[in-house]
């Protein structure tokens, strides 16, 4: 093995096996490790080692042990180690470890460097490593190279880190001095791009914390809107120029990129100009909004002179679509705005469709006829080869989807749905998922289109709908209120499945069998009485019987489901058909399964063949058509429940609102109206009351697994005088000692949201004397803005009681988890 | 704006050639991001989009010959097209920098990337500078310094 960094990169490269390759670099590192401890070792060897421990870094091995060593190597007045030393500094120390505090003396010492590449080596990695204390001691080091530096290229790094600092330390915004930035941008000598860049970013950190600040409501000890946001405010105008001049400067060589002069710099000011105008409007400045027409012109501007057809300018456009949308500037803009994106939509680029149906996503609620305009390019997108390109055209589709354009959209999807195939599933999940809220939202007139939808749906993706949403199809067709738009589509699935001898229709679909047997079993009747204008030859009482025959043979063994179906229908049949010999041959099938081995099959076998055997006005009776299922939707129990927490309040409503709750867990409960046949078989039968049909018995084992986000929309009320123990940005928490003696305590915790909180997660941990039990969350994980959720502790054992706290949650809008963490100390001792 | 969460440079083979984090992330997590996206994107066509969602932030990546840049940024700042304009800045000043940059001057020279990648962007993954000839400029002026540094050495 070599010494050199080369000679070991190329062993780690040149080892035939992975245990060759383990082995070298263990023993590199052993080696390392050993080297780096001796005092002794030469500048150049030492240098070799930390490069060596880089490379086991990039390799993603431990490198730890060479953290001090790199920091040593800052210290040596050759440059070469100090820049080496650096690297491996913001490579190997997290901002977190004690061992930055050793590097705030380097780093001051280099921050006053006479070699200015010295003073830039220590402001990038102070940019990086910075932590809250770092920023303190080092904030006037780095101010005073903004103050007096001349040079650009020392002052875009001071600037940059700045930035970091004060949005690291934001008390630090008490003395920075914003005349400092008014000096830098009327030197021109020194206002070169990347200074702009900086100038921009400190800009940003100073509006961010203004955003932020008025959030919290956090009584800071300055006036932010008088003494940071007015004189701010000098330079908009400064800015708004300098924007403009730059997006219509033509070509200057070094900031080109495809005819676009400095994309990098355009963003990051439109993105500053945004949130000036952000901070502006949630503090309700004059001094910025009166320039909001000026930056409204700009956009405009910028919108319609910028070249679409390169990336670079195509960033810029984006960037401006964006700050349209999130200040949501006048109707003209955004209409500009939404016509970007559909040009984006239009071209060829892979990357500006998916941050155009991205961004189209976010802004119909916006611009919804806007955005309909577009639905050319929308459904255009439905058909690119790009998974996720596809998936964002199909959740846009649906979300423009509504009265005026729904049967469109609806064929566009059915085309989408013929060219999915298994590795999409879910996009087809997906489909059929909001394909059925549709329904149940918008009145279709031409309720046979509908069902022809459906059909086409089956036929298509029958293989990939799980059973519930097989339910949900299903009630739809019996809600359909002409009874001739039911047979007719029975008529048309028997022709394809009869007819074409099941060519078009696989084994595999389980989905297009059950719609197909259900229907039977409910509309046979009709087909079999020739009400219909049916193909007799085809489709008589007969064929459907030996249909039904076959296929128990088909699924006898594979599919339960389905054989329960069968039998279920069987048990219809008997009353509808008249043949006696196609009854005779369905109740044997029926009795087929009274040895089945499967318990329910076996049961619902002998069932219906006690069944079969009472007189048949008993019979039709009972399996009389199936009522209305009244669908009750989630919206509506929402909107009930809302309502019903504004009024209510007391404890009795904790009673109802349990009671709710338990309403609510299934929500589509096909109950009404079969009360009346179910009766009687439930006099007959005494227990099984499920089994009788099909899509009430799935129904209710499905709405145990439906993906229901269960709100808190039950109110748990704060007793009175309960102490506070924490209170944060999002929410306040506040804890009653229930009971407490010998040995056991009795602790309810209440979280109040400030603002909507999701995903609450509670961890607590009691000092180790003492057990403590966690009940549930009450009523749920996902809190509103002012409700409140419970949650019980109990705790045994002895000593002083101390709870430690931890948080877990999102807030709305961010997708990232908060955590917070508190202590507290209740004053009883158990 | 442009607020970089990491950048991972990774081989069509899956091996990683350089890495950057840009914002604090324990150890498990960082392991964690670049075991998952390695054989997601290396599975990607490339006709594909390359902006992908990860977890709870976006990824940017852009192949250039044999390796993949990947680079996490942050949902609803920064802007995913821009991404792309940073990597291929920093792919150019590679290239005039080693000259017809590949792949093996990025595995011998990491640190010289690094130095490049420090000059472009700073503190919480923000560009610092947007030209080519500056970031090369002051790159090789220090190249020089550390030549002299070793000249003087041996000289003394």
């Amino acid at each position: 093995m070599g010494s050199s960094l080369r000679s070991f990169i190329k062993d780690v490269r040149g080892a035939k096996t992975l245990a060759d390759e383990r082995a070298t670099i263990t023993k590199q590192s052993a080696k390392i490790r050993t080297k780096l401890r001796d005092d002794h070792l030469p500048h150049d060897k030492r240098r070799l080692n930390i490069q060596k421990l880089l490379y086991l870094y990039i390799l993603g091995e431990k490198t730890h042990f060479g953290q001090v060593e790199s920091i040593n190597l800052i210290a040596s007045d050759d440059f070469v180690d100090k820049r080496l030393g650096y690297l491996a500094a913001t490579l190997l120390l997290d901002g977190s470890e004690d061992l930055l505090t050793l590097l705030t003396n380097m780093l001051n010492n280099d921050l006053h460097h006479p070699n200015k590449y010295a003073v830039s080596l220590a402001l990038t990695s102070l940019g990086f490593l910075s932590s809250p204390e770092l920023a303190r001691d080092l904030y006037p080091d780095v101010e005073n190279i903004i103050k007096n530096s001349k040079d650009p290229f020392l002052l875009k790094k001071a600037l940059q880190c700045a930035a970091k600092l004060i949005f690291k330390d934001t008390s630090l915004l008490e003395i920075f001095n914003i005349e400092d930035i008014t000096e830098i941008l009327c030197n021109h000598s020194i206002c070169t791009h990347g200074v702009l860049l900086g100038v921009t970013k400190i800009l940003q950190s100073i509006l961010a914390i203004g955003l932020n600040r008025e959030k919290n409501d956090d009584e800071g000890d300055i006036d932010y809107k008088n003494d940071i946001l007015s004189p701010l405010s000098l330079l908009l105008r400064d800015f708004l120029t300098r924007l403009e001049n730059l997006n219509s400067k033509n070509i200057e060589p070094g900031y080109d990129v495809q005819g676009i002069c400095d994309p990098f710099l355009q963003c990051e000011m439109l993105y500053t100009l945004k949130l000036y105008f952000q901070v502006g409007e949630l503090m309700d400045s004059n001094s910025v909004l009166d320039y909001k027409d000026n930056f409204c012109d700009l956009l405009t501007r910028i919108a319609t002179n910028t070249d679409c057809t390169k990336n670079s300018g195509q960033a810029i456009l984006y960037e401006t679509v964006k700050t349209i949308f999130s200040l949501n500037l006048n109707q003209p803009l955004r209409v500009l705005g939404v016509n970007i994106l559909a040009k984006f939509l239009a071209g060829k680029d892979n990357n500006t469709k998916y941050v155009s149906l991205n961004t189209l996503l976010k802004v119909v609620p916006q611009e919804p006829t806007a955005v309909q305009r577009h639905r050319k390019f929308i459904s255009h997108c439905l058909q690119d080869s790009d998974i996720s390109i596809r998936m964002r055209a199909l959740e846009l589709s649906f979300a423009i989807l509504d009265d005026s354009n729904l049967v469109e959209i609806i064929n566009e999807l059915m085309k989408f749905l013929a060219e999915q195939d298994e590795e999409s599933k879910d996009s087809v999940v997906y489909t059929i998922d909001h394909l059925i809220d549709t329904f149940d939202t918008y009145v279709v007139k031409d309720e046979n289109w509908k069902l022809d939808v459906f059909l086409n749906v089956l036929k298509l993706v029958g293989p990939f709908i799980n059973y519930e949403k097989i339910n949900d199809i299903l009630i739809i067709i019996n809600n359909t209120a002409q009874l001739s738009d039911k047979s007719d589509f029975l008529q048309k699935l028997l022709t394809i499945s009869l007819d074409g001898k099941s060519a078009e229709i696989s084994d595999d679909n389980i989905g297009w069998q059950l719609v197909l047997i259900w229907c039977i079993g409910e509309y046979g009747g009709l087909i079999s009485s020739g009400n219909t204008k049916s193909n007799t030859e085809v489709v008589n009482e007969s064929s459907i019987t030996d249909y039904l025959l076959n296929l128990q043979e088909c699924y006898t063994t594979t599919n339960h489901k389905i054989i329960n179906y069968i039998l279920t229908t069987s048990l219809k049949l008997s009353v509808k058909f008249h043949d006696p010999k196609n009854i005779e041959k369905l109740r044997q099938l029926i009795l087929h399964y009274a040895d089945s081995t499967d318990l329910l099959l076996q049961m619902k076998s002998n069932q219906y063949e006690i069944f079969f055997n009472q007189p048949i006005s008993t019979r039709k009776i009972i399996l009389e058509t199936m009522p209305k299922f009244e669908k009750i939707t989630e919206k509506q129990n929402n909107v009930k429940n809302i309502s019903k927490n504004l009024i209510s309040s007391g404890p009795a409503d904790l009673l109802s609102d349990l009671l709710n709750d338990d309403s609510k867990t299934d929500i589509k409960p096909p109950k009404s109206g079969n009360v009346k046949p179910l009766d009687l078989l439930e006099e007959i039968f005494g227990e099984k009351k499920n089994t009788n049909d099909p899509p009430k018995s799935k129904e209710n084992e499905g709405s145990v697994n439906l993906p229901l986000p269960v709100s808190a929309d039950s109110d748990v009320i704060l007793p009175p005088d309960v102490p506070k123990i924490h209170d944060s940005t999002s929410l306040n928490v506040y804890a009653s000692l229930l009971s407490a003696d010998s040995g056991s305590a009795h602790i309810e915790l209440f979280f109040q949201a400030k603002s909507p909180v999701f995903d609450l997660q509670i961890f607590c941990a009691v000092p180790r004397a003492q057990k403590l039990t966690m009940g549930q969350l009450y009523p749920s994980s996902t809190i509103k803005a002012n409700q409140i959720c419970k949650q019980s502790l109990k705790i045994s054992g002895s000593g002083k009681m101390k709870l430690r706290i931890k948080l877990d949650f999102h807030l709305s809008g961010s997708s990232s988890a908060i955590n917070e963490q508190f202590d507290h100390k209740f004053e009883k001792t158990l | 704006m442009t607020q970089l969460k990491y950048l991972i440079l990774v081989s069509r083979q899956g091996k990683i050639r350089l890495k950057k984090w840009y914002t604090a992330m324990s150890a498990s997590e960082k392991a964690k991001i670049a075991k998952d996206l390695t054989p997601t994107i290396l599975a990607r066509k490339p006709k594909m989009c390359n902006i992908i969602e990860y977890s709870d932030h976006k990824v940017v990546y852009k192949r250039y010959a044999s390796l993949f840049f990947i680079v996490g940024v942050t949902p609803d700042i920064d802007n995913e097209l821009l991404t792309l304009e940073i990597i291929h800045r920093f792919v150019e000043t590679m290239d005039t920098y080693f000259g017809n940059v590949c792949e093996l001057d990025i595995i011998f020279n990491f640190n010289k990337v690094y130095d490049i990648l420090n000059e472009m962007i700073m503190c919480d993954g923000s560009i610092a500078e947007s030209s080519r000839k500056e970031v090369l400029h002051h790159v090789t002026v220090m190249d020089t310094m550390e030549s002299n540094d070793n000249l003087e050495r041996v000289l003394s």
